[in-house]
């Protein structure tokens, strides 16, 4: 069994390119982590101009570790950064862990990570019933694959390999390595698209996904702008969260009038998400200084929603004793915290 | 003195068998070592210290020269001191350096985080100090691996949290220059065999590493405890320090033996209710009083008694407190507190707080049933003991180990505390431990695991698949996580657990192992638990759960086990005049089939009914005795059938007990059967063996201590006040006439050397 296969490969044109990235991926003997568990194969696909150059990388006998090791490394290291999936909590752990054991010198590094799993549970998550690699193939990259080995099996592969030079399933293991950089290139590219608001068919949940991961992630005008997408929807319980967040927001900016016109919009659409009653309810009531308009708010939302009344019940009592005015002691009341 | 400040022994009805005084021992300072680093002379001073005791400082200079060490002084001596000089010493002097300190439970490292934190403080560098167990909050793991100096851990984590996953501890590992082990005493029998291994498996990482650290151990008084850390740690060069250089005040240590009720059946008045009568008048008076109990429901009951004691005190509650393992540091503290402004008068805990958590110090202990081991029983009773006119009360309950102690006060104060035995090399433990030390690091041919040699077992490994060999080296090759298939506390998986059903929601109140369940958990079986007799409404054999029910009933249950034992191979033994000794390999075959309903006091047989489950096959160690057949026919035989099988039975009765005793293991770990006629030696037959598949090392000890074990044994019966023999004594022999006196012939038998 060679310890090292090259190989390039022709590469459909992908928009947007992301560049000169490793996609790297691992075969392990164990889920578990720890000392133990260690890297039997690996994969790494580099785009070099029209096409992909996928190298592999097996590990013979475990005795032949350090090796393999400083193999992997030459290949990582010229690429500007370093793609995988569920890497952060997995690949490149173990990796550090066998740098360790293997005795390499320093630690090993890489260029800066991009872990895919993260972006697609943040972009995707909403439509994913689960967020394994083949699935995800399935749904975000419409490609299905038959793989006749699964995953819980491969290190019974590996092990079977070394006990009994058996190759049958090994061969299986090692295109299910290279199949998966390969996925992992386009589902880069399709993700690269979503972040930039360029997919073609997103809805309402898609523009709420991406709105909040950019905002958290500091694109705040990004983020605004998907949200605002989102809210555009105006049906919908994606829409009505979209459209608390941008209010949330525009009050906190001091943006009263603007967050009451568009709670206000919200409530006319959405008719039956108790969130934007509530929302507009309270704004009225603490930033607007308008318990009337409050109460009416309230009760408009009681009657629409009569399951979810009893929870208005104490608001409305408060609003009602604050809308009729009193003889005395109507000031103090207007103090009230905020 | 106020009301109820002396023990008078003649307002009680009970034997007092032990009213001793221990004369009260000035301190034995010295100064502060002279390269002691002033900053940390500074923080002790801050602390109230100006001179150390001198235990203190020989342990302080033991560790300087790099010995490893093993101290055992008395509980509230200051034992922490001994390893948090040199260590907090060494990190001033190179803050790079790191120390593990590991402790029997998580309470305890809690407790010593805030010790060493109040002397921290006091320093110029910032040492951190973390605990890290199952409850670390996963944030803060990472800034522990990283930055802990000290990091405060118990075996199970190291076991199954820190060793297989030494990469990301490598900071620690690499740095290593302090390993402490406190309560080593608790590391004994089956415990200890198992945390010797991770010992074992500890320092094959340090050695990856490059790091070699001191072990500095600390423990209670038991007789070995340089063999013990020698073995456990498996080094040769352990320094001892074992005479206390703290103050102690006069003390006053008495036994008492509640009276019987009913002579017959050796059953004597609840030690409960006697200790109450002793604790409560002291309470009452406001001296500050602990009372230990045997278990939590104890701990609760004995707390009910003790506050309507004080009943028109509106403040009972809060005069008298609980205190026992699983209450929160919080709230241990508060209770600390309230016994050091005297808010609280009277304490109540389980023994598992002899483990030297600091509730200062009280002016009377009073101990409700035997800890189980002398050990134990010294820490309790120190708990009063600082200040002069300190009074220790041991109450002893009608159990065969408790009547043993309180009738031979001499067992309890000659120079013969028990000894810690192990057994790291049990093939079981070791394939273990050595899967574990696989996954963590690959053996090199030849390497050892400690200083097993494991070859052998390796290339068991390689033919199941666990193991592959490559390039000189053995690589685990297997999916599994080994260390989480190794429970360092349990040797066995399949227990049948003990649930109590009468609780809204089924408490689990005890397990046992499944040799020995057929016999006490069938059925219909009056279980007792605690000194309560529950009843057994289901064994769900497949399921290995025992659901029972608290009853109050006049009868006992006594099933009728056929136990074999089958010599499998016979390691040593030795002829003696009467009765020869012998160890080894056996099986015990153990089938039960009937029952019968016992009633209480007139021993009449009320009921009987069959026993349905799989006969149980156990490969152990043993010890036996057998009788040689002049002896025997001597000792009429022929004439009188039953009493010398009822005496022979009474005798593998008594000498397991006695042996849990001197090995300071739990009587539950011990089996004994005795049979006429056993089918390899031919003989009447005495064995006493371990639960333990494959034994931890009991066996070969008990051979050893064959003449202790037949003295203890027949001083135990021979001191029975009952009549003919009771469950107290020679066990459960539904009055056979004359069994005691068959049994005692028996044990006496050999009167000469063996």
């Amino acid at each position: 069994m060679a310890a090292v296969r090259q190989d390039v490969i022709s590469l459909p044109s992908l928009d947007p390119d992301p560049g000169c990235i490793a996609y790297f991926d691992t075969e392990t003997t164990g889920l578990s982590g720890g000392a133990g568990t260690y890297i039997f194969a690996a994969a790494v696909a580099t785009p070099i101009g029209p096409g992909l150059r996928v190298a592999q990388f097996f590990l013979p006998e475990p005795g032949m570790e350090s090796a393999f090791l400083h193999a992997l490394r030459e290949e990582l290291e010229p690429a500007d950064g370093l793609a995988t999936f569920n890497g952060g909590s997995f690949d490149l752990p173990i990796l550090r862990t066998r740098w360790v054991m293997s005795r390499m010198p320093g630690d090993f590094t890489h260029g800066p990570h991009v872990d895919l799993l993260t972006l697609v549970r943040a972009l995707y998550r909403h439509r994913l019933e689960n967020c394994t690699l083949r699935y995800v193939e399935q749904r975000v990259l419409g490609y299905e694959r038959d793989d006749p080995l699964p995953s819980a099996l491969v290190p019974d592969a590996y092990f079977g390999y070394l006990r009994a030079g058996s190759h049958e399933f090994l061969e299986a293991a090692l295109e299910h390595n290279r199949l998966d950089v390969i996925s992992l290139v386009h589902l880069h590219s399709r993700l690269l698209r979503r972040l930039d608001g360029a997919d073609v068919d997103m809805d309402a949940d898609d523009w709420l996904a991406l709105g909040r991961h950019r905002w958290r992630r500091g694109a705040r005008a990004d983020g605004w702008r998907a949200l605002r997408n989102a809210t555009s929807y105006a049906r919908g319980e994606a829409a009505a969260t979209a459209g608390l967040l941008i209010s949330r927001r525009l009050i906190r900016r001091g943006a009263i009038v603007a967050a009451d016109r568009l709670l206000d919009w919200l409530e006319s659409k959405a008719q039956a998400d108790m969130r934007v009653s509530l929302a507009r309810a309270r704004l009225l009531e603490w930033r607007r200084r308008d318990p009337r308009s409050a109460l009416a708010v309230v009760e408009a939302a009681q009657r629409r929603m009569p399951e979810q009344a009893p929870q208005l019940a104490h608001r409305r009592e408060r609003l009602r004793r604050k809308a009729t005015p009193r003889r005395s002691g109507a000031q103090a009341q207007l103090e009230a915290p905020i | 003195m106020s009301v109820g400040a002396y023990f008078d022994p003649s307002e009680y009805p009970g034997d007092i068998t032990l009213d001793h005084v221990i004369p009260a021992a000035p301190a034995n300072f010295t100064t502060f070592p002279s390269d002691l680093r002033p900053e940390l002379a500074a923080a002790l001073q801050r602390r109230g210290i100006e001179q150390l005791y001198s235990h203190q400082a020989e342990a302080y200079a033991a560790v300087r020269s790099g010995r490893h060490l093993v101290v055992v002084t008395p509980t509230a001596s200051g034992k922490t001191l001994c390893y948090n000089l040199p260590v907090l010493q060494r990190l001033l002097e190179n803050p790079e350096r790191r120390a593990l300190y590991v402790y029997p439970t998580k309470a305890l490292a809690q407790d010593q985080l805030a010790e060493l934190g109040a002397l921290k403080s006091g320093l110029p560098i910032e040492v951190r100090v973390d605990t890290y167990d199952g409850d670390t909050p996963p944030g803060r793991r990472t800034a522990i691996r990283e930055g802990g100096h000290i990091v405060m851990t118990n075996p199970d984590m190291l076991h199954t949290g820190l060793l297989p996953h030494h990469t990301r501890w490598r900071r620690l590992f690499s740095s290593l220059e302090f390993v402490v082990i406190d309560e080593l005493h608790t590391y004994r029998g089956l415990f200890g065999s198992q945390v010797a291994n991770v010992i074992r498996r500890l320092k094959r990482i340090c050695a990856f590493y490059g790091s070699r650290p001191t072990f500095i151990c600390a423990s209670a008084t038991i007789r070995n405890p340089r063999e013990l850390a020698r073995r456990l740690l498996e080094e040769d060069d352990v320094a001892l320090v074992d005479r206390s250089g703290a103050p102690r005040g006069e003390r006053r240590l008495i036994f008492y033996n509640p009276p019987l009720v009913n002579r017959e059946l050796g059953v004597r008045r609840s030690s409960m209710l006697e200790a109450r009568r002793i604790a409560a008048p002291w309470i009452r008076g406001g001296i500050q009083t602990i009372v230990f109990c045997r278990s939590r429901l104890q701990v609760e009951v004995m707390l009910s008694y003790l506050r309507q004691d004080l009943a028109p005190r509106l403040d009972a509650s809060k005069r008298v407190r609980g205190y026992r393992a699983g209450y929160l540091p919080l709230h241990r503290r508060e209770i600390e507190a309230g016994l050091r402004d005297g808010q609280i008068t009277g304490v109540v805990s389980t023994n598992a707080l002899e483990l030297g958590i600091d509730i200062g110090t009280l002016q009377r202990a009073v101990l409700v049933g035997y800890p189980g081991t002398i050990a134990s029983t010294w820490q309790q009773l120190g708990r009063a003991g600082r200040r002069s006119g300190s009074i220790g009360v041991f109450v002893a309950s009608s159990s065969p180990l408790d009547q043993f102690i309180v009738r031979h006060p001499e067992y309890f104060l000659g120079t013969d505390p028990e000894e810690g035995l192990i057994d790291p090399d049990n093939l079981l433990l070791l394939a273990g431990h050595l899967q574990a030390g696989l996954f963590e690091l690959p053996f090199m041919d030849g390497e050892r695991l400690g200083a097993a040699d494991v070859r052998e077992l390796l290339q068991v490994f390689e033919e199941d698949g666990s193991a592959t060999h490559s390039a000189g080296r053995w690589f685990w090759s297997r999916q599994a996580f080994p260390a989480e298939e190794v429970h360092l506390r349990r040797i066995l998986a399949d227990n049948v657990v003990i649930i109590d059903t009468s609780q809204p929601r089924p408490q689990v109140i005890g397990e046992m192992d499944q040799f020995t369940a057929p016999v006490l958990l069938h059925e219909e079986a009056v279980y007792l638990h605690e000194g309560a007799q529950y009843h057994v409404d289901r064994l769900d054999w497949d399921e290995k759960k025992a659901y029972v029910r608290p009853v109050e009933v006049d009868y006992y249950t006594d099933a009728l086990a056929s136990v074999s034992v089958q010599v499998l191979e016979t390691f040593a033994s030795a002829e003696g005049d009467g009765l020869s000794r012998s160890h080894g390999e056996v099986k015990i075959t153990s089938l039960a089939s009937m029952f019968k309903k016992i009633r209480f006091h007139t021993h009449e047989n009320i009921g009987a009914g069959p026993i349905h489950l799989p006969e149980q096959t156990l490969h152990t160690t043993g010890y036996w005795i057998t009788v040689d057949p002049a002896l025997w026919a001597s000792l009429g035989r022929e004439s009188l059938d039953h009493p010398m099988e009822a005496g022979l039975q009474g005798m593998a009765h008594s000498l397991r007990h006695v042996a849990s005793l001197r090995l300071m293991c739990d009587p539950r770990d011990l089996g004994s059967v005795a049979e006429v006629r056993s089918i390899t030696t031919q003989l009447p037959t005495v064995t006493v063996f371990e639960v333990y598949p494959g034994g931890v090392g009991f066996a070969s000890r008990l051979y050893e201590l064959h003449r202790d074990l037949l003295n203890d044994a027949s001083a135990l019966v021979r001191d029975c006040p009952c009549a003919a023999g009771c469950p107290s004594c020679v066990g459960p022999l539904h009055l056979v006439e004359g069994a005691k006196e068959a049994c005692l012939k028996l044990l006496s038998a050999s009167a000469l050397p063996v």
